[in-house]
């Protein structure tokens, strides 16, 4: 059982989730007519950016993900 | 007197043929009538859809749809555990990706994508590489159980227009061999055709298993 946890749900299909080692990770639904997943740890300053301004960050970061999905090799 | 009488005479000639005198009209051919669809879009979303006409010019929604989804039927697919976790855990109540001025979503014409999804399928399951190389897309898109939506863009009247470079969910092209990244012009990088559905209702979509 995963032990995952998911922090936030957004409309714009992606997911901010606290991993099972306490890292942070964001959850991107891309693509068009057949959609998929990607997932991208966040940094130790893009974590504080959430804890900071929350959604408002993560709804950025999802949309630079969105564009870019190999996120320059940090997507998996 | 024979002079007023036949001027009285001429009056009343005129006022008959005054009375029976109707416009001419100039036979036209029938005016077009827009798909209900392309007038269903409020008007943030008909703004930008003129604007992608106006780029795509001479190609238009209009003919796009006239040639490419001639029965308004759109589909998409999703892996089985997206849909779940998306769409069916939240309520839902649109497919695609919302923010606050409506929900966007790609869709291709149903005939295609149940074409590729029925070659694709051996033994009760869908082969991934079939439905990828069918649509022009990566096999990993398609791993593992999918669903297959379907919606009637006429019924109830949805939203749909060319998608733009601007649409949540826009994959950029980096390079000539990205395969699924966002072209505009109609259609996708594997040469699907596809469109922009606002505010695509789950209510009036049918959702299929393709295990």
């Amino acid at each position: 059982m995963s032990q995952e946890q998911v922090l936030y749900q957004s409309p714009l299909l992606y997911r901010v989730l606290r991993e099972e080692d306490g890292a942070l990770s964001i959850e991107v639904v891309v693509g068009g007519i057949a959609m998929t997943t990607v997932r991208v740890r966040l940094t130790a300053q893009e974590a504080e950016a959430y804890a900071r301004e929350g959604s408002a960050f993560t709804d950025r970061l999802a949309q630079e993900i969105m564009a870019q999905p190999s996120f320059g090799g940090r997507a998996r | 007197m024979t002079w007023m009488v036949r001027n009285l005479l001429l009056c009343a000639l005129l006022v008959v043929g005054c009375k029976h005198a109707e416009p001419v009209i100039t036979p036209t051919g029938p005016t077009p009538v827009p798909a209900p669809a392309l007038s269903a879009c409020d008007a943030r979303q008909a703004e930008i859809s003129k604007e992608a006409d106006q780029r795509a010019q001479p190609w238009s929604i209009e003919q796009h749809l006239a040639k490419n989804f001639p029965d308004m039927k759109v589909s998409w697919l999703m892996p089985e555990g997206l849909y779940q976790k998306y769409v069916v855990q939240p309520g839902a109540q649109n497919f695609g990706r919302c923010s606050d001025t409506g929900c966007y979503l790609f869709a291709a014409p149903t005939a295609v994508i149940q074409d590729a999804v029925t070659k694709s399928m051996t033994g009760g399951t869908h082969a991934p590489e079939v439905l990828g190389q069918a649509l022009g897309l990566p096999a990993k898109n398609f791993e593992g159980p999918l669903r297959m939506m379907t919606l009637d863009l006429n019924a109830p009247a949805t939203c749909v227009r060319l998608p733009v470079d601007s649409d949540p969910g826009v994959w950029k092209c980096q390079s000539a061999e990205d395969k699924d990244c966002f072209k505009f012009g109609g259609y996708t990088s594997g040469g699907v055709p596809e469109v922009m559905v606002i505010n695509a209702p789950v209510a009036q979509t049918t959702v299929t298993e393709i295990p």
